[in-house]
């Protein structure tokens, strides 16, 4: 149980700024997902959280304390590598009760933690065996097993899972959750997987090239994203995004589309545009619907493409002028391809960005 | 406390090379040295050569400087010879033993050729004293009328740096997994070509290091080349442990002047593929 | 990189060796690989052997005029092995050589692994100093052997600089004090050889996973326990490697052995090798040398088989 205050942190590696400027608070017990595509600095954050690699600037504080100079070993965190960082040459056994050896704890006490730590994971059984035996999915159980021991205010997990099976991948993430509420730990789990992210967090940090670009519930950054990259990054479907202009009438914006046969739609601003003239707008698959083309509320025309069919829902992919496009539908809904189209949209959910700054104006 | 230790680590390190290199300084100083400044018979130790001179390289090239007195070796062979013949036999016996000994380490490797047996008697090998081994190659060679010749040496040094090259190849070999050469070998190479164009670029660096040993351990050779040659093939140490002279002895100054010249092939090997030197050397024994 | 993606999971006997089906096809190639191989061991390793156990029988030399292969006409069946066996002469020097050899090789190894602990983490000019650390390695022996003659003697620069840095004058006679003497050739052994322990051991030192040390700094492992819980485990394969190959190249010593003291005073720093040489070309006792010798390589083969048996199960059998 740990509050995290990253204050205006940069990291830079001779010329190349790895991270730039971030400013993070993390409360007490929350689980927060780093995400983010590689090279974005969510690794590099990390490190410099576990204390292997110190700020360039700004400073890090655990419970109002700076802990910059401090090393990892004085941190009182726990650690899950990507690729599990086992010891090799020991048992299980030996693997889970190393923090608590390494504090010359006596052998009845380790004894009893590692048994607790491992019945809570489900690998008692495999305690004495040694790790080459194991199976990658119980070997990434023993490296959580090893980080708990000695009851950390931190976590941090750096893509954990991500060499796991599908099916097992899943099933940890619920135990993961589980585990981190009854702990009521402190944990920041990296990952380039915006679906882990959204299914597991509490608040998501998403960063791009070494910036944070937003910091917020799953439901602030799918709803309101706060930049383009955002928005296209979070979303099973990518969002659509297309080219617009911008026209005032009274507070509302009046969007035009160069699209053949597009029609303006209406929206409400949320912050000014600071002068630019290039915007995007974008909507997700999810709140558009297909209708017929000739429809008075068709706001665009198109031609299928492709039909995804995904069990749940299907995806329609379509053409409109130069334009491609996606549209999430029901499972029933299967139209043919060549087929021509007209997409509704839900005007309260459309976004609109600048093309200079990427920031979102609605 | 972080620059205490820092000044430990620099003092230490700094002592080790003055250690290491010491003698190394001695030889190069001692090349230079006229003859009087050799031993510290007068009391004196020179540190530096008092009066500098090139005399000793000049000697041990041919002609005697400034009428000293005569100059024995007690092999008809000049220096510049006996250089020659070091690295004709070195080179080509380190050859000859990296080129078999990389094809018997792919067979024991990749098929387990000779069972379990061929590499420990491999290793027999090198675990045997010189001597013994030197005596009975001794009449063969005289048999095959390898006896004093080139062949003869590059022949022996082959055979005896033949259970390094096997040894450490073959584990550099084991390093590599066997779906690299699979592949290759669905993509239309044959068994060599797999070999060739897919596995050995990837021992490369064990390779480079298993050349420099070789190399060394064949170039250094005394005893050998003392037993199995030393009348009309002089190799540089042995030719350098018999330069002698009537007037002074042990001719210390053209020893070291020789003993220089001789450390620049080894240098420049290891030079030349230091950068894969520290990565070659695990010989498998590492799992990752 | 899972750690249990290895291509065959090691159980019990299985080797983790990685082995192409025996194939006809397989097998004709395996046997072309090793053919000059083979061919060179027994021309090199078979026939010599063989000789020699035939001349130890005997007690033929080369002085006495005939051909050795009609050396059986002075047979003797183990008269030489019982001279050798009975000898104190050679028995001190088996000592004596295994003493040196066991010395030689563990302070090599201390002080390689102390220098490679050293070179772990960057510095500044790593690279030079490594190439310069390896530079005693490529003295020729005759070369290193008549300078540590220099060096060591009782008026030369060492007792020089002891002198300068000890109380009292040091002049100690390295090289023909009979205490002292096997000590020197042990010196130089030292400082020719440690470079490579050296090396060695850096490269095993540098190829334990970075993750693991990173994992064991976060639990809170001091430097110690790091080395000693973390990596020692990892590296003790190679230590051994490193071990046996340095020790079965000291047991051989002969160079700086013969250029220091040519064995002596007296015989006092004979090596195994230096004795050999010295009854075959002074003595021209080459049946004796040629027993001695089989006896040396017995003791030396079974030596060796001990000591490779924990690498051996920890390759899972294969050689």
């Amino acid at each position: 149980m740990a509050q995290i205050r990253i204050q205006n942190v940069t990291k830079t590696f001779g010329k190349f700024d790895a991270v730039q400027d971030l400013d993070l608070e993390i409360e007490d017990g929350t689980f927060v997902a780093l995400l983010g595509p590689s090279g974005c600095g969510k690794s590099t954050t990390m490190n410099m959280l576990s204390g292997l690699l110190e700020p360039t600037r700004g400073e890090i504080l655990f419970d109002g304390e700076v802990v910059n100079t401090l090393k990892p070993g004085d941190r009182n965190i726990g650690f899950v590598f990507q690729n599990y960082a086992i010891f090799t040459h020991m048992s299980a056994f030996d693997n889970i009760a190393f923090g608590l050896k390494v504090r010359k704890r006596p052998k009845e006490e380790i004894e009893q933690e590692v048994r607790q730590v491992a019945q809570l994971l489900g690998i008692e059984e495999m305690l004495d065996r040694r790790t080459t035996e194991l199976s990658v999915n119980d070997l990434q159980k023993v490296a959580i097993g090893r980080s708990m021991i000695t009851k950390p205010g931190i976590f941090l997990l750096d893509e954990p899972f991500s060499n796991l099976d599908a099916g097992f991948r899943s099933y940890m993430r619920a135990e993961l959750k589980k585990l981190q509420r009854e702990l009521e730990q402190t944990m920041i789990y990296v990952t380039h997987d915006q679906v882990e992210a959204m299914s597991m967090a509490e608040r998501i940090a998403i960063m791009d090239r070494g910036r944070l670009q937003q910091y917020g519930t799953p439901d602030e950054v799918y709803n309101q994203p706060a930049n383009r990259f955002v928005a296209g990054f979070v979303g099973s479907t990518m969002m659509n995004f297309l080219p617009t202009t911008l026209d005032h009438t009274g507070d509302d914006l009046v969007l035009t589309m160069p699209v053949e046969g597009a029609r303006p739609v209406t929206v409400h601003p949320r912050s000014a545009e600071d002068g630019d003239d290039a915007f995007t707008m974008g909507i997700r698959p999810e709140h558009i619907e297909l209708v017929d083309p000739g429809s008075a509320a068709a706001w665009l025309r198109g031609t299928v493409t492709l039909i995804e069919a995904l069990g749940p829902r299907n995806i329609v992919h379509l053409t409109s002028d130069r334009y491609v496009l996606r549209v999430v539908v029901a499972p029933t809904v299967r139209p043919r391809i060549g087929e021509a189209v007209g997409l509704e949209l839900d005007s309260r959910r459309v976004h609109v960005f600048s093309d200079a700054s990427g920031k979102a104006l609605v | 406390m972080k620059a205490l230790v820092t000044a430990a680590r620099v003092a230490l390190i700094s002592l080790v090379l003055v250690i290491f290199l010491f003698p190394v300084y001695w030889t190069v100083t001692m090349a230079f040295k006229p003859a009087d400044e050799w031993t510290p018979t007068s009391g004196k130790i020179y540190w530096l050569p008092d009066q500098p001179t090139l005399d000793n390289f000049r000697r041990i090239f041919g002609g005697t400087p400034g009428g000293s007195a005569s100059f024995l070796v007690s092999t008809p062979i000049n220096a510049t010879d006996s250089i020659v013949n070091s690295l004709i036999t070195a080179t080509f016996g380190s050859l000859l033993a990296l080129v078999v000994g990389t094809f018997t380490a792919y067979g024991i490797s990749r098929y387990r050729a000779g069972g379990n047996m061929l590499g420990f008697s491999v290793l027999q090998l090198r675990m045997f004293p010189p001597i013994a081994v030197i005596i009975p190659v001794l009449f063969l060679w005289t048999y095959l009328h390898l006896f004093d010749t080139r062949l003869g040496l590059i022949l022996i040094y082959g055979a005896v740096t033949f259970p390094f090259v096997v040894w450490l190849m073959k584990s550099f070999f084991d390093e590599v997994p066997r779906e690299i050469s699979e592949a290759a070998i669905v993509d239309g190479c044959t068994q060599f070509g797999a070999f060739w164009k897919s596995v050995l670029p990837l021992v490369k660096g064990g390779l480079a290091t298993t050349a420099l040993f070789v190399f060394i351990l064949n170039w250094s050779d005394f005893l050998i080349a003392l037993v199995l040659a030393g009348n009309k093939i002089v190799t540089a140490p042995v030719f350098l442990s018999q330069i002698n002279s009537a007037a002074t002895g042990q001719e210390f100054g053209s020893r070291a002047a020789l003993g220089v010249i001789l450390i620049t092939p080894p240098l420049l090997l290891s030079i030349l593929i230091q950068k894969h030197l520290v990565r070659g050397l695990t010989f498998g024994a590492i799992k990752r | 990189m899972g750690i249990a993606t290895d291509t065959t999971t090691p159980a019990d006997g299985v080797p983790a060796v990685t082995v192409l089906p025996e194939g006809h096809h397989h097998r004709h190639i395996s046997r072309m690989l090793i053919l000059p191989g083979v061919v060179l061991l027994l021309l090199l390793v078979l026939f010599p052997v063989v000789m020699e156990v035939y001349i130890s029988l005997t007690t033929w030399t080369p002085t006495s005029g005939s051909q050795w292969y009609l050396a059986y006409r002075d047979w003797t069946w183990f008269s030489n092995y019982w001279d050798g066996l009975t000898s104190p002469s050679f028995l001190h020097a088996l000592l004596r050589t295994v003493v040196i050899t066991i010395a030689a090789t563990g302070i090599e190894f201390l002080l390689g692994f102390g220098l490679a602990l050293l070179f772990l983490e960057k510095f500044l000019g790593r690279q030079v100093l490594t190439v310069l650390f390896l530079v005693p390695m490529m003295i020729v022996p005759a070369v290193s052997g008549f300078v540590f003659y220099l060096l060591l003697q009782t008026n030369g620069p060492v007792n020089y600089i002891l002198t300068a840095l000890l109380p009292g004058t040091v002049e100690l006679q390295w090289l023909t004090n009979p205490s002292l003497a096997p000590i020197s050739v042990t010196l130089v052994d030292i400082w020719q050889w440690t470079p490579l322990m050296f090396l060695i051991l850096l490269a095993g030192l540098m190829a334990v996973p970075e993750d693991q040390i990173q994992a064991a700094d976060i639990l809170g492992a001091s430097w110690y326990q790091k080395l000693r819980h973390v990596v020692m485990p990892i590296v003790k394969p190679i230590i051994l490697i490193a071990l046996i190959i340095r020790g079965m190249e000291a047991f051989k010593i002969f160079d700086a052995a013969w250029l220091l003291t040519q064995g002596g005073p007296g015989e006092v720093s004979s090596t195994i090798s230096v004795k050999l040489y010295r009854e075959a070309f002074q003595n021209s006792q080459w049946s004796y040398v040629a027993a001695l010798a089989i006896v040396v390589m017995i003791i030396v083969s079974v030596a060796a088989s001990q000591a490779i048996k924990p690498l051996e199960q920890r390759q899972g059998g294969a050689s």
